[in-house]
């Protein structure tokens, strides 16, 4: 009874903890919408289907088949047909955008946050360093600051990405104890290394040499066992000092891909994930990623 | 809450529901942001509950029970916003490494990230019946009625909500952090 009485005080504690809301924007939003926003009134004759007769009934359901037609006819694509597996038909006449074959001429920091488009290019700039990259399906969403991942979420179709900002200088001698080990690097070399022992971890491959745009990168798969000490969120990999950022575990059981290019003696690191049970199609579609990064 | 402006807004007076939003909305939000433990969701959900009570304020029978029922509005657009609450990815956390952490400090800051891991492992069913108690301070006959369900199933909600808020905390204890080096 007592253990019960201090979890209700954690747990009202931890309710009021978060600071106070202010509900001014929402309450701007929907004062501006009132004037368009009519008053459901019961104006109807209340009627409960069960008083009808069987042929009101009829009639109701073959007005409803006829309402439902005559939508359904009007909502499909111009050219489209029931079951038509065609692109949407654009609502505007301007051409119909095409991938450009080079990069932004000027780079954003990072693409902007939504979807992005198959087969475009996406520019950023990381370390300083302005790149594009492509993702070869839609269905790639971009958090707007720097980590993109498959709409599928966490789950065996699912994948994601961190484009770090600032280059991660170490790793975490204990991941479930929050324990980093002292910084390491500054070399490619070296941080591949580092993260090629990060404890609670089971290396697939790596430290590897590949290129990533043309650049020499290196390149450590592991997998994050999952009988370590901690859940995933808990499960600290490795960290930029500036700001204090950690990657943790997005699940246990994941696989996580890191390169880190050399990009003219600057390292730009870059990680990506796909999680238990995936088949081979998330990681292909990484590797497709990588692939299409453009350096400027 | 006034009746009396309740009973005005019903009939379609725009500036007396501007008088009640403007009094409902800051704890509406708030409540809604610890069901749904995401402020973009919560605004969302806060809107179109605000809405939706100016919409259906004519069918309120009785002006008396406005907060319940506008509260059960609230949890309804918690469970519509909580259908498109986002998907986990891959993630970073600012770690205060660098600063001195006295051990309660620590402890609180571990159990609040337990905590959260905890509860939006429930349901919105179960969140709101914790939210409705535990944060409003709302008896649990009054939470049955916002919700619509039977006094006991709120009961037993409530009961599997802290047994599994406990487990998260208990599952995840782990040593006291230690930095290595730096």
């Amino acid at each position: 009874m007592s253990a019960d009485r201090d979890m209700t005080r954690i747990v009202r504690s931890w309710l009021r903890t978060d600071e106070h809301e202010s509900a001014d924007r929402v309450l701007d939003h929907v004062l501006a919408q009132l004037n368009a926003t009519p008053q459901r009134r019961s104006w109807w004759p209340a009627r409960r289907i069960t008083d009808m007769n069987n042929v009101v009934k009829l009639a109701i359901a073959a007005a409803a088949v006829v309402v439902v037609a005559i939508v359904g006819v009007n909502l499909l694509p111009a050219g489209g047909g029931v079951g038509g597996s065609g692109p949407a038909v654009s609502p505007s006449p301007s051409p119909s955008p095409s991938p450009s074959p080079s990069p932004s001429p000027t780079a954003a920091a990072f693409p902007p946050a939504g979807k992005l488009a198959a087969g475009a290019r996406h520019s950023m700039i990381r370390e300083g360093i302005p790149f594009s990259f492509s993702v070869p399906t839609s269905g790639w969403i971009s958090n707007g600051d720097w980590g993109i991942d498959k709409s599928a979420g966490v789950g065996p179709d699912g994948a994601g990405f961190i484009f770090w900002g600032d280059t991660p200088v170490g790793v975490f001698a204990d991941p479930c104890a929050n324990s980093t080990s002292p910084p390491v690097g500054p070399s490619a070399a070296d941080l591949a290394a580092a993260v090629a022992s990060v404890p609670g971890t089971d290396l697939v491959s790596g430290p590897s040499d590949v290129t990533v745009g043309g650049y020499p990168a290196k390149q450590v798969v592991l997998t994050v066992r999952e009988d370590v000490k901690c859940n995933a969120s808990s499960f600290y990999l490795w960290y930029a000092p500036t700001p204090d950022l950690a990657r943790y575990a997005t699940e246990l059981g994941s696989t996580i891909r890191v390169w880190i290019v050399d990009v003219n003696g600057t390292p730009v690191w870059i990680d990506g994930e796909t999680y238990k049970g995936a088949g081979p199609e998330p990681g292909q579609e990484i590797q497709q990623i990588i692939d299409s990064i453009q350096f400027e | 809450m006034d009746t009396d402006l309740v009973v005005r807004a019903q009939r379609g007076d725009k500036g007396a529901y501007a008088i009640v939003a403007t009094e409902i909305a800051d704890r509406y939000l708030a409540v809604a942001r610890r069901i749904l433990r995401d402020i973009d969701l919560a605004e969302d959900a806060t809107q179109q509950a605000l809405l939706a009570i100016w919409q259906d304020l004519p069918q309120l029978r009785d002006p008396a029970l406005f907060d319940a029922w506008s509260y059960r509005l609230l949890v309804r657009a918690c469970y519509a916003e909580g259908r498109k609450e986002r998907r986990w990815a891959p993630n970073l956390r600012l770690l205060p490494v660098d600063e001195p952490i006295a051990k309660d400090g620590l402890s609180s800051v571990i159990d609040r990230d337990q905590l959260e891991g905890g509860f939006r492992r429930l349901s919105i069913d179960h969140r709101a019946v914790v939210v409705l108690h535990h944060y409003l301070d709302l008896p649990l006959d009054r939470v049955a009625t916002i919700l619509g369900i039977p006094v006991g199933t709120a009961h037993s909600r409530l009961h599997h909500a802290m047994r599994g808020l406990r487990a998260a905390l208990d599952a995840d204890a782990r040593p006291p952090v230690r930095e290595v080096a730096r």
